[in-house]
């Protein structure tokens, strides 16, 4: 090598740690960037067509079996053809990107012919796909918010709190939480467990709101699963102490009832002060066992008789069969004078005529709840029931905690149900010896009487926090 | 874990090879969606399962074999079968 030589490498080497550097930087920006936008938005989905773009494959291949990947690469090169990627979830399936750009069809065709060695091939067809459509949560004006208004940033979007007709809404469809906040912000005193997906109890609007065993109340025993060192809650989906959330849809719910309020941060929730205990039963994909959903009640039954002054279940999920046991493992909180408030249903369907459980058990702790939007207009999805649906709430375009210190908006009578759970907590954090019995009659009998829920709703109303502490 | 729609589709039609014993070459992807479903069961809940009850987005899968249609449901976590023989069935969570 010469002196020339040496030169020229070492302007080669010192372009290509440049150009690192630059990709880099652009990858943390782009992270950042992402970062900031799991943040600061909130997910609509929008329904688009997605085309193929160059570059991306054209064709899926499913080879048969006992074809190796290095027979697939030489097939594929032999057809001027590549593989982009192998499919794992399907054994034998690969995308082939072709390098002369032929028709998709053609080329799946000519993979299609070799049935000794193929299965089936066709073209990586487009697809009409949610992508998400982000709406930015807007900060809060200070200037258009009254003085009593907590400094949340989102709090201008918590329309079910607070509604003055943003967004298209109705002024004054909300659940009076100013007015209630005047005479109780929630009480540190009060454990409402969300029996969920768990619940991110690291979230920063959360995180000083979350239930944490007391050093007084032992490990908790059960004498099949043995003993758990549960710090924060339960997790029945794994049979372990650990609560977190991997769907998102318990810290959801965890942040209506009771997000930090006036903190500077994300929401408020309905309860500025509070404890959630994080109840796991749902998996990550959000569907759960029947058997599941009893072991983590009798975790809160059992915390209950150990002195957590465990007061409310929030509920958010169902299906419309009757299970005698969950019935059973439900009376038994209400008998430790725990409220269970649950999910009517998202079916659009009259709950008399078709039940829904655990929101159709008739019994004297339940309180089952149907969704609004921010017109106070019974939403599309919500079931109903002039017997069995007791009260509504706001549950429409709802925006709370979210994984990973983020902030999403999300609609079900999941979504209205923990605004019941929430009032509740606020009713015992004022009267803490409250009966089960008389705060049921409590939530049941302070709503706004909306002539829209006649027939549809037993208590013909919204809930109304302020009315519910006697305002 | 995670599926796209295409995977999705995919799997479909796997499983419903493997279900109706026919070569997978001859059922046809009639249409794959993006959808809204009323829970996390994605509208199609097996027995003894509870669900939130969150709108949840997701795909609809119509696959198509010897004339008939077969529809599956999907999201980046699990693929359902809905109403086959009567029953929903979980294919993958």
């Amino acid at each position: 090598m010469n002196r020339n030589n040496i030169w020229i490498h070492v302007g080669l080497a010192l372009i290509v740690v440049v150009f690192a550097g630059v990709l880099g930087q652009i990858d943390r920006w782009r992270n950042a960037l992402r970062s900031t936008s799991d943040r600061t938005q909130t997910v609509k989905p929008m329904t688009t067509t997605r085309s193929l773009q160059a570059g991306e494959p054209e064709v899926l291949v499913k080879f048969r079996a006992g074809v190796s990947l290095s027979q697939k690469a030489a097939i594929a090169a032999r057809n001027n053809d590549r593989i982009e990627d192998r499919i794992e979830l399907v054994r034998g399936l690969v995308a082939i990107d072709d390098l002369d750009d032929a028709d998709p069809q053609t080329v799946a065709d000519h993979y299609a012919s070799m049935t000794d060695l193929v299965e089936y091939a066709e073209p990586n067809f487009a697809i009409e796909v949610d992508l998400p459509e982000f709406r930015e949560v807007q900060p809060t004006d200070r200037d258009d918010l009254p003085d009593n208004a907590p400094n949340d940033p989102y709090f201008s979007d918590q329309w079910a709190l607070f509604n003055e007709g943003q967004n298209g809404g109705k002024a004054a469809a909300d659940i009076s939480a100013r007015k209630a906040w005047a005479k109780s912000q929630g009480s540190g005193d009060v454990v409402v467990a969300v029996l969920d997906t768990g619940v991110d109890y690291t979230h920063p609007d959360l995180v000083s709101n979350i239930w944490i065993r007391p050093e007084n109340v032992p490990q908790y025993f059960d004498a099949e699963l043995g003993t758990f060192n549960d710090r924060y809650g339960f997790n029945a989906v794994d049979n372990a102490a650990d609560p977190m959330d991997q769907n998102g849809h318990g810290t959801h719910c965890a942040g209506v009832i009771g997000a930090e309020g006036n903190n500077g941060e994300g929401i408020a929730g309905i309860n500025w002060n509070v404890q959630i205990m994080p109840l796991k039963f749902l998996g990550r994909g959000g569907f759960g066992t029947t058997k599941n959903a009893i072991e983590a009640i009798n975790y809160a039954v059992d915390r209950k008789k150990k002195g957590v002054n465990v007061r409310v279940i929030s509920a958010s999920w169902g299906s419309t069969q009757y299970s005698k046991a969950l019935e059973n493992a439900i009376k038994a909180a209400g008998e430790e004078g725990i409220i269970f408030i649950a999910a009517a249903g998202n079916a659009s369907t009259d709950n008399d005529r078709r039940p829904h459980y655990p929101s159709n058990y008739d019994l004297p702790n339940v309180i089952s709840v149907g969704a609004l939007d921010n017109n106070d207009i019974l939403a599309t999805f919500s079931n109903f029931g002039a017997k069995t649906v007791h009260v509504a709430a706001p549950g429409k375009d709802i925006v709370s905690t979210w994984l990973n210190s983020g902030y999403r908006e999300a609609s079900g009578t999941s979504m209205a149900t923990p605004h019941v759970a929430g009032v509740a907590a606020l009713i015992l954090a004022n009267e803490p010896d409250i009966s089960v019995a008389d705060l049921r009659k409590r939530l049941v009998g302070s709503t706004d009487i909306l002539d829209i829920l006649n027939g549809k709703i037993f208590s013909g109303g919204r809930i109304n926090a302020a009315k519910a502490l006697g305002e | 874990m995670g599926f796209d729609q295409n995977s999705a589709a995919e799997r479909a039609k796997e499983d419903l090879s493997k279900r109706l014993g026919i070569d997978a070459g001859k059922i046809e992807t009639a249409s794959v969606s993006g959808k809204e479903f009323p829970d996390a069961s994605l509208g199609a809940p097996v027995d003894d399962e509870m669900s939130a009850q969150m709108i949840s987005s997701g795909w609809e899968i119509t696959l198509k074999a010897d004339g008939k249609n077969y529809q599956y449901r999907g999201d980046k976590y699990q693929l359902r079968l809905k109403d086959y023989n009567g029953s929903n069935h979980i294919v993958v969570s």
